[in-house]
């Protein structure tokens, strides 16, 4: 057993592939733990100022626009699934499902950008801003606008988080596409897929926080 | 470390994600449906997150794989969840805890005050020194 050749993807500082693929995976929900964090602080503000504020922020988040919010968060839930699956098939070394899989997780990234992108623009055309720039005369008040600022912080940040998940992606795509991964290797399909998961646990709080609560 | 050595059986299979998909989809509808629902505000919160909740417990242990392989990740994510709520906690305790007028009056600009760089009203005599100044005390 012991005289199984060395596979080609392992460091010689690890026994054997199934220690590393445990010490990246460890290392991977390090990283994602930070990245939580990186999001509390946000959440945080979010909870400061819906507390000084709950009136304006019941009223402001009746100006998000729900239905947009609900179909993003029904397109990164699947999206999840798509990925869920492409690394299921990249453990079993099956690269045409894996690639496939890949790309419509990445199509949905798009989706949810576009979407997004909507979003942004109808805030913007109405004046829903951020502090000085708001001048919607719909609703106003103190704090209003400070919900439009964290809107903008938590959906922006998580947005370029949908942006650098879709490159990690499909870099990793590229790689299966290449055929570099197979059955007895293929962590980076995995933590790629961690990656994109945080990223819909974080819209997963930040959808009722933002638009119905 | 009696870990064992293949743990290939515990991998889930594309109908058991098809499921929790249709899970995470129906905690969805959920959410949609406790925001039609009227009811009070700290009750629609707590509905709201409880659902958020369960969700993200869903993705982290089957999408994220932590049902399957635990250890040390389910380590790292506990103790981050542990500092998530010690800093909202605590920040809002804070909060909750202060005088109401520690609240500013023109954080927003809908509401801007005119602001005065006037001194108080001089006939007020100033609060007393402290008897014996500590001279290693710099603030304020």
């Amino acid at each position: 057993m012991a005289t199984e050749a060395p596979s080609a993807h392992l460091a010689h500082h690890f026994p054997d592939l199934q220690t590393q693929e445990h010490a990246a995976r460890l290392g991977m929900w390090l990283f994602l733990a930070t990245e939580i964090l990186l999001f509390t602080v946000l959440f945080t503000a979010y909870a400061v100022y819906r507390y000084l504020f709950p009136g304006a922020f019941d009223e402001a988040s009746k100006l998000a626009h729900v239905s947009m919010g609900a179909t993003n968060t029904v397109v990164l839930i699947t999206s999840s699934l798509t990925v869920a699956l492409g690394i299921h098939y990249a453990r079993q070394g099956d690269k045409r499902k894996t690639v496939g899989l890949l790309a419509v997780t990445i199509a949905f990234g798009a989706v949810f950008m576009v979407l997004k992108g909507f979003e942004y623009h109808h805030h913007w055309v109405d004046g829903q801003l951020p502090g000085k720039f708001y001048h919607f005369t719909g609703l106003t008040g103190p704090g209003v606008s400070m919900y439009f600022t964290i809107y903008f912080l938590m959906t922006g940040l998580h947005g370029l988080h949908v942006l650098i998940g879709m490159g990690v992606l499909a870099w990793i795509a590229l790689r299966a596409a290449r055929g570099e991964f197979s059955r007895e290797y293929s962590t980076p399909v995995e933590l790629g897929g961690l990656y994109w998961h945080l990223v819909d646990l974080i819209w997963i709080f930040l959808f009722p926080l933002l638009y119905l609560v | 470390m009696a870990a064992p050595a293949h743990n290939e059986g515990k991998h889930l299979g594309p109908a058991q994600y098809v499921l929790i998909w249709v899970v995470l989809m129906v905690l969805t509808g959920a959410t949609l449906a406790v925001w039609k629902t009227p009811m009070s505000d700290g009750l629609r919160i707590s509905a709201a997150l409880g659902i958020a909740t369960v969700k993200a417990a869903l993705v982290a242990l089957f999408f994220m794989h932590l049902y399957e392989h635990g250890g040390a990740s389910r380590l790292v994510l506990v103790t981050s969840m542990m500092f998530v709520a010690l800093l909202i906690g605590l920040t809002l305790a804070d909060n909750a805890t202060r005088f109401p007028y520690a609240n500013p009056p023109s954080s927003s600009p809908q509401d801007e005050v005119p602001f005065t760089n006037a001194p108080p009203p001089s006939n007020v005599p100033p609060p007393p020194l402290r008897a014996r100044p500590e001279p290693a005390y710099q603030g304020h």
